[in-house]
């Protein structure tokens, strides 16, 4: 939605608000996904979604409605619910007023061929990456995903668009574009993907490629016994844990309750030198929203500095509670969860994946991770298993496949023994090199 | 709104849509949580719009609109048929549908009281009383409380002339007591981690002595802090009634879905170790297992009359006396099981996606006997309640689970609180494990309502009815990275 249908829509909502205090929050688009799997597409959908959150304040009371009917009747009817909860809830000690208009940076994330991307443009990527598979001998199944908006992660919306009664406006235009194939030889898999605001990043054929490799790599794989083991972890594997661990303690409101390995340990050393982990929604490979659901600005926040604890994100209520300023990573208010970082660094080395292989005596190589849970909080220990490409390292380089382990790994435990990382690339909404970590606990095996 | 379902339809099967149906959903839900004395959430979310789904030259296409206009109605549907065009151009084989009679009905899920027409300030009140009573306990460090509601009415055409108007309302809550010392962060959660739902009205709550268990609940959590660790190597396993509903779910009920099995979940949610060639010949788990899939489940969170092709809800055995025996499915993928008609098991988590096979309801069938039956007739062993981590892998073989809390079970009874229990295993070896499941009056139906799946992500829920079950020999104490 453009900035002045946007403003229109806004607009037409504080003007229902008649005198009360209000914030209104926008947001959705149109997200298509091609989906395929056994070298044909399977389902293919389109949708066109948009959302207006509207809250209202009464003195320390506030209530929120949201709704998919944009016309006036349908805004007047989440007015009302809004106020009506407003006027029912109890009063909340340190409600903050609305927030003042503020200033932010354009983020160029808008790309036009991206927005009009077709079903048929993306049928015939997908008809070359099934082709490439055909000829190894092996199974196709991904996704060709194109959108304009911010509709995300089962079906979570983003603000497109937020305005208060206090004058405050903010407006930002994305889209996005992910390709993601396994190749699959019974069990046997191999994986890779490729993400940008802009469908004209993504190389199809080199990431079908690369799939297939991996799978025809895969077969026939060795037992390993568990145990702990030297690892290369590529992008994939190291976004999967740091999105869990950004989950548990890179917001204020778990370091502020002591749920958080940051907690208490502001200024002192908690991860390895080597380690610096940002939120940044304006690095090159994120182009993100910059502001928050509270209208904030977003400011780019060091986490961890050269292995020092350096600060969490913050919201209005929490950056408040210490006499600081938000750090602009707040989600809708009220809620229990507290500040998100939504656009994690970690920032990497120079060199190749393969380059930090080169350096490994005897080890494992890690493609993904999957189905990663939370163990310990603490310790940021997880648990999870390995998928689609676990292979022997031996004498620096690859050799054959290795059947995959279940782990139970603290994050601050690996990121305090990283001995080598790659060069940077966005993967799963995390920029983050692949990592080269001594003594990673693979505690179980699996049958395949 | 109606017309415009018939327009979309009308339109796609005049854009050359051999089949199609259209879906009008409606939804209302409301959200209050209470954290630590203060609200922490009050919303109500409403949403509406038509999903269509097509197929051209034997392949799907799928557009949703939230647009209420005719002119928007009827581009969507054309772009449903441009995409199943698009789709036809990499297809192996044309989709075929397993027969279905058009259904033409109207269906309500029993509801005695609308929880919408309860007033905020009734629930907010038990809320903030469920509050009070946990942080009256010393050493509570966070306290959160919630009550959901949700209301969906759907209406299904289909171009072979089904006509279906249903309408499941759902409510459910839960609360959970934090207390956090040094580096131990520990949690009781009531009645179950992620709440406890039904397909029921405001009824449903008022059956639950939410304030009267808030103290026991705040009480536990603190005792963990100080409680022995769970031991770690090989012992009898008892598992409580929800914790058992997510091991159903994760190691039964996702492998058992036919789409996983044939490949079509790969890239994401992966695949399945119950490949054809199991059907009727894996010994799935001890004769003591029977597990029944079951649309027709009272108030089950996956109870319906129709599923979200237009099939009618059924009920059959996946696991019989230990024997797998059946799959979930749909009506593009019955006949690869050599099924003539769906079992009805599709289902989407709103008009703006496509629907997939989804677990319907899907039981541990009770056996015989108390839990203090279950607990005296064990030697040694360790007793874990109420979910706090899942994981399993992309085939479903090696899970491993966290609950809330344990007891050492010694001959016969509960000896010792145990913090940070966990257990690890293979599926089939597990459920072949088993040779004590609890009678019927220690069996419950345990919602889940956070279920992930396909690409774009899909949530959906479902219930899972247990009784408390033993299972020998598991390994223990197994999550730590020490």
């Amino acid at each position: 939605m453009t900035r002045d249908e946007a403003r229109d829509v806004l607009g037409r909502a504080l003007a229902a608000a008649k005198g009360l205090e209000m914030e209104v929050v926008l947001g959705g688009g149109r997200s298509e996904l091609t989906r395929f799997a056994n070298n044909e597409i399977t389902q293919n959908v389109s949708e066109r979604r948009y959302v207006l959150s509207v809250r209202v304040a009464r003195g320390r009371r506030t209530g929120r409605a949201t709704g998919n009917d944009l016309s006036d009747d349908g805004i007047a009817r989440l007015v009302r619910r809004a106020d009506e909860a407003a006027r029912l809830s109890p009063e909340i000690e340190n409600l903050l007023p609305l927030a003042d208009p503020q200033e932010y940076r354009e983020v160029d994330a808008h790309d036009a061929a991206t927005a009009s991307l077709g079903p048929d443009a993306r049928a015939a990527a997908v008809e070359r990456a099934v082709a490439r598979c055909r000829e190894a001998g092996v199974d196709a199944a991904g996704i060709y995903e194109s959108g304009e908006g911010s509709i995300g992660e089962y079906g979570t919306i983003a603000p497109l668009a937020i305005a208060n009664t206090k004058g405050l406006f903010a407006h930002h235009e994305g889209t996005a574009a992910r390709f993601t194939i396994s190749a699959m030889d019974g069990a046997a898999s191999g994986w890779a993907s490729s993400e940008s605001h802009a469908s004209r990043d993504l190389d199809a054929d080199a990431i079908a490629e690369r799939a297939v490799e991996k799978a025809v790599r895969s077969r026939k794989p060795e037992r390993w016994e568990p145990g702990r083991y030297t690892v290369v972890l590529e992008p994939a594997a190291v976004s999967d844990l740091l999105t869990d661990t950004a989950w548990l303690s890179f917001g204020a409101l778990p370091v502020q309750e002591g749920r958080s390995f940051l907690s208490g340990k502001i200024g002192q050393p908690v991860l390895g030198g080597n380690v610096t982990i940002r939120d940044d929604p304006y690095h090159p490979l994120h182009r993100g929203l910059p502001f928050d659901a509270e209208g904030m600005p977003v400011t780019p926040v060091t986490v961890v500095d050269r292995g020092v604890a350096a600060s969490p994100v913050y919201d209005r209520q929490t950056a408040a509670k210490e006499g600081k300023a938000s750090t602009g990573h707040g989600l809708p208010y009220p809620n229990p969860f507290g500040p998100i970082a939504g656009h994690l660094v970690l920032e990497g080395g120079t060199g190749s994946v393969d380059d930090l292989v080169s350096r490994v005596d005897r080890g494992l190589l890690v493609t993904r991770v999957w189905y990663t849970n939370v163990v310990d909080t603490m310790t940021a220990t997880l648990t999870g298993m390995t998928r689609d490409g676990l292979f022997a390292i031996e004498g620096g380089r690859v050799r054959g496949a290795v059947q995959n382990f279940r782990f139970n790994q603290s994050v601050v435990r690996m990121l305090n023994e990283v001995e080598g990382l790659s060069a940077v690339e966005r993967v799963g909404g995390v920029v983050c090199p692949g990592l080269l970590v001594r003594s990673f606990h693979m505690s179980s095996g699996t049958e395949f | 709104m109606d017309e415009l379902v018939r327009e979309a339809l009308d339109t796609a099967v005049a854009r050359g849509a051999g089949y199609a149906d259209a879906r009008l959903l409606e939804t209302l839900r409301e959200d209050l949580i209470v954290k630590d004395g203060c609200l922490a959430g009050l919303e109500q979310t409403e949403s509406r719009g038509i999903g269509v789904r097509v197929l051209v030259d034997g392949a799907w296409g799928y557009a949703a609109t939230d647009s209420a206009t005719r002119e928007s109605v009827q581009a969507c549907a054309a772009h449903a048929v441009a995409i199943g065009r698009a789709s036809a151009r990499v297809l192996a084989k044309p989709v075929r549908l397993a027969p279905e009679p058009p259904h033409r009905a109207v269906w309500s899920s029993p509801c005695a009281v609308d929880p919408f027409a309860v007033p905020l300030d009734r629930k907010l009140d038990l809320l903030l009383r469920i509050d009070a009573a946990l942080r009256s306990v010393k050493g509570v460090t966070i306290a959160e409380s919630f009550l959901t509601f949700v209301r969906r009415r759907q209406r299904f055409l289909s171009s072979e002339g089904a006509d279906i108007d249903q309408t499941v309302t759902r409510s459910g809550g839960g609360y959970a007591a934090t207390a956090v010392s040094g580096n131990e962060v520990q949690r009781r959660s009531y009645p179950q981690a992620e709440g406890h739902h039904q397909t029921m009205g405001w009824e449903f709550i008022e059956s639950i002595p939410w304030v009267e268990e808030a103290p026991r609940v705040a009480e536990e959590a603190v005792a963990l802090l100080s409680a022995e660790p769970c031991p770690s190597g090989e012992m009898d396993v008892v598992l409580e009634g929800s914790q058992l509903a997510l091991q159903i779910h994760e190691s039964v009920g996702h492998p058992s879905e036919l789409d996983r099995v044939l490949g079509m979940e790969a890239n994401y949610a992966g695949a399945s170790f119950l490949t054809l060639d199991k059907l009727r010949t894996l010994r799935f788990g001890s004769p003591q297992v029977t597990l029944v899939a079951d649309a027709t489940l009272p108030h089950g969170l996956s109870t319906f009359a129709f599923d979200d092709e237009g099939v009618a809800a059924q009920r059959w055995p996946i696991v019989q006396e230990g024997l797998f025996t059946g799959y979930l499915t749909s009506r593009e993928l019955a006949h690869r099981v050599g099924e003539a008609r769906s079992r009805g098991c599709v289902r989407t988590d709103g008009w703006h996606h496509i629907p997939m096979i989804r677990m319907v309801n899907l039981s541990l069938m009770p056996g015989a006997g108390s839990l203090e039956d279950l607990l005296g007739d064990t030697d040694h062993g360790i007793y874990m309640e109420t979910n706090r981590s899942w994981s399993i892998d992309q085939l479903r073989y090696n899970f491993q689970f966290k609950t809330e809390i344990a007891w050492e079970i010694r001959r016969g009874k509960r000896i010792r609180m145990l913090r940070n229990p966990t257990y690890q295993g293979i599926t089939t070896q597990f459920w072949n494990s088993c040779d004590f499941v609890c009678g019927e009056d220690a069996w419950r139906p345990w919602g889940v309502v956070n279920c992930g799946k396909g690409q774009p992500g899909q949530v959906a829920d479902m219930t899972h009815g247990a009784a408390p079950a033993r299972f020998r020999k598991v390994r223990v104490g197994v999550g730590y990275d020490d």
